[in-house]
């Protein structure tokens, strides 16, 4: 049996017609030979650059790399409502959203395609997100805003990964078209802010409604401590209760700016800052790198974060110690 | 010591007020220091993260994938102190 089977690899391999290894052979030489391509490239480009201005260069002290991060008052809507990029970016995942759902909720059919598929593995993710945190019935009634956040964290990072015309602090085309730039409406505070006030206040009221008041605030610290214990637990729980707000915030907001910043700044931004052309080329590969680490994983990954802490906090205000 | 004083000593017989430089040398030390123990921090907890998920399904492969969804959960935690630490830094270095 142990021949057999240390044999048949083997064979495999030598039963692979001519043709099948010539086209593996072909295969392996064109990666090689674009990748070749592409390291000549890469070193073409930095000889050129360093022959044509030096390694020397003057900084730049009026560039400020988070200019563009600043909201500009596009226009007013209505008294101090105001119309800017934030805006523009959260109507546009709102219309996207609400588009690729509702035409797949109403192009269903029992042989499901691609994109069906997709969205019923998503359900289903979200599904088993809240029934294993949450009682049924809580399940049931969470499922809803669990996975409306889910889908709108991620559409609007995902958005954040696509060049729009959006900068209006720098106009190209002699000042008259917004120059392009990678902006998402997370790397405003205000944003992920009221999507944590929302899951705090929600957490907070399922506790309350659960437990009572005084039973929900009982049942911040675990039961049969004695005095002397409860005197120290009780502010550190309320702080972390309050705490969880603050970082349900601050990790979206942070994740999603600092990634902005460091896709911008090796890709260009310190190049500028320093005045130095060939920095820019050098650190470029390094740009592309954090934006594909950043757009493949990290985009997903906060918001199925965002979507996961809500539905444990939601779970564990109503189970006691 | 003596050195950072002679280096201040030196930027202001050259015109530079001592005030400017040294606020700028701190917001310099603030966004290495930020960048830098960020990092550290996080490479620390991702790696002995990574390292208990390989041995735990070492042990139960049958755990794979409870055990992958609660790897992600513990590493989008960990990865965003490495961004605390950069915020802040760019935070006292830009405003």
């Amino acid at each position: 049996m142990t021949t057999l089977q240390a044999e048949t690899p083997t064979e495999n391999k030598n039963e692979l017609s001519p043709q099948q290894e010539a086209n593996a052979k072909a295969g392996m030489s064109v990666v090689k030979k674009v990748g070749l391509l592409a390291i000549a490239v890469y070193i073409l480009g930095f000889v050129v650059l360093l022959a044509a201005y030096g390694l020397s260069g003057t900084k730049n002290e009026e560039f400020n790399i988070v200019q563009p991060f600043h909201l500009d008052t596009w226009f007013t809507i209505v008294g101090p409502i105001e119309f800017n990029k934030g805006v523009l970016y959260l109507l546009l995942t709102t219309a996207i959203t609400i588009g690729i759902l509702l035409y797949v909720a109403k192009s269903m059919t029992m042989r499901p395609n691609r994109m069906q598929t997709a969205v019923e593995a998503f359900y289903d993710l979200i599904r088993s997100m809240t029934r294993d945190n949450m009682d049924e019935d809580l399940a049931k009634k969470w499922f809803p805003l669990v996975g409306t956040l889910f889908v709108f964290i991620l559409v609007t990072n995902l958005l954040g990964y696509i060049p729009l015309p959006v900068n209006s602090s720098e106009k190209i085309f002699n000042g008259n078209f917004p120059s392009f730039q990678l902006y998402a409406a997370d790397t405003n505070v205000a944003v992920p802010l009221v999507l944590a006030l929302g899951v705090w206040l929600a957490f907070n009221y399922e506790g309350v409604k659960a437990h009572g008041f005084g039973g929900y605030i009982k049942s911040l610290v675990p039961s049969g401590v004695s005095k002397g214990m409860l005197v120290l637990l009780y502010p550190l729980e309320i702080l972390s209760n309050i705490l969880r707000l603050l970082s349900l915030t601050v990790r979206l907001w942070a994740n999603l700016l600092a990634g902005h910043l460091l896709i911008d700044f090796m890709g260009g931004n310190m190049a500028v800052l320093l005045g130095r052309p060939f920095l820019g080329w050098l650190t470029l590969p390094l740009g592309i790198a954090i934006f594909l680490f950043e757009a493949v994983l990290i985009a997903g990954l906060q918001a199925f974060i965002f979507a996961i802490l809500t539905a444990m906090y939601i779970g564990s205000a109503t189970h006691s110690h | 010591m003596s050195q950072i004083l002679q280096a201040i000593n030196a930027a202001a017989e050259t015109g530079v007020d001592p005030t400017t430089y040294g606020q700028k040398a701190g917001r310099a030390i603030a966004l290495g220091v930020g960048a830098g123990g960020g990092a550290a921090g996080a490479g620390a907890g991702i790696g002995s993260l990574f390292g208990s998920v390989v041995e735990a399904t070492a042990r139960q492969p049958e755990m794979r994938n409870e055990i992958a969804s609660t790897q992600w959960l513990g590493f989008a935690l960990t990865e965003a102190c490495f961004f605390y630490g950069l915020v802040g830094g760019f935070i006292a270095f830009f405003l």
